[in-house]
């Protein structure tokens, strides 16, 4: 941690930009970022010929830009694979400056991500009662990072069974693993 | 202008460090037309990415891209 962190603030006049409570100072970052964000996109959809309108749904942590209107279905694309590409370019084209903190960008159309959450879920919660009824290791498919963290994070206080990921890059894979694994 | 073509350029362009070197050469070859795309060297890994995601994106969106009755299009980055 920066020592100057620990200095009092109180009584501090916020002279110039620098003294103002990092707190405002972030909001304003993420508000640009996310108006940039919500451009590329606008344009990245304009490119693909989808009529659609793009939203920025909150600016947390994250910037959640969310899609609608008549075409929305053709940017989740089948299996959500252009809804998830989109969201990869657009993340590696508004976080490349390594000078401004990252900001995760994620893109939304409706509930998409929800269900598709949802869906994980439901689907982990099987895989898990497969591999405790049959004692044995399942292998899910490769998935990225966020779905694996998804299943991850469902199945972790279920008793019984442990999960890991193997593989490596694309091929990562998430395993359940019954404690009690017949060998 | 080819759209598929605007797109890969669109987003080379925003990727890269060098947004002037960047080109995208179309070839029909027939059943398919092939975006061919030069950066300058050291952008490459930019428009590759780890373990190639930035190009599978962008190959993804170029599927995304195609119309009823347009070609198959392949992206193909000039080493």
């Amino acid at each position: 941690m920066d020592p100057q962190d620990e200095k009092p603030r109180a009584g501090s006049l916020f002279l110039d930009e620098r003294d103002r409570p990092p707190s405002s100072r972030l909001r304003d970052e993420v508000e640009d970022k996310a108006e940039h964000a919500a451009t590329v996109l606008d344009e990245l959809l304009a490119l693909l010929d989808i009529d659609a309108d793009v939203d920025i749904r909150e600016d947390d942590e994250r910037i959640v830009l969310d899609i609608s209107g008549p075409e929305a279905k053709h940017a989740i694309g089948r299996k959500g694979q252009t809804i998830d590409a989109l969201q990869f370019i657009l993340n590696k084209i508004v976080n490349q400056d390594p000078d401004e903190e990252r900001r995760y960008v994620v893109v939304d159309s409706g509930d998409f991500r929800a269900r598709r959450d949802h869906g994980l879920e439901a689907r982990a919660r099987e895989e898990a009662k497969r591999a405790l009824t049959e004692g044995k290791v399942v292998t899910l498919e490769p998935m990225n990072p966020r779905d694996r963290r998804v299943i991850h994070l469902s199945l972790a206080k279920l008793p019984g069974i442990t999960t890991e990921s193997s593989g490596h890059g694309a091929r990562r894979r998430v395993q359940i693993i019954p404690s009690t694994k017949k060998r | 202008m080819d759209d598929r073509k605007r797109l890969i350029e669109y987003i080379a362009r925003s990727l890269v460090d060098d947004p002037d070197a960047v080109g995208v050469e179309v070839i029909d070859e027939g059943r398919s037309v092939v975006y061919e795309l030069s950066v300058a060297p050291d952008d490459l890994g930019k428009v590759i990415g780890r373990d190639g995601r930035t190009a599978r994106a962008m190959r993804a969106l170029l599927a995304a891209a195609a119309r009823r009755g347009d070609k198959r299009g392949v992206l193909e980055i000039l080493e």
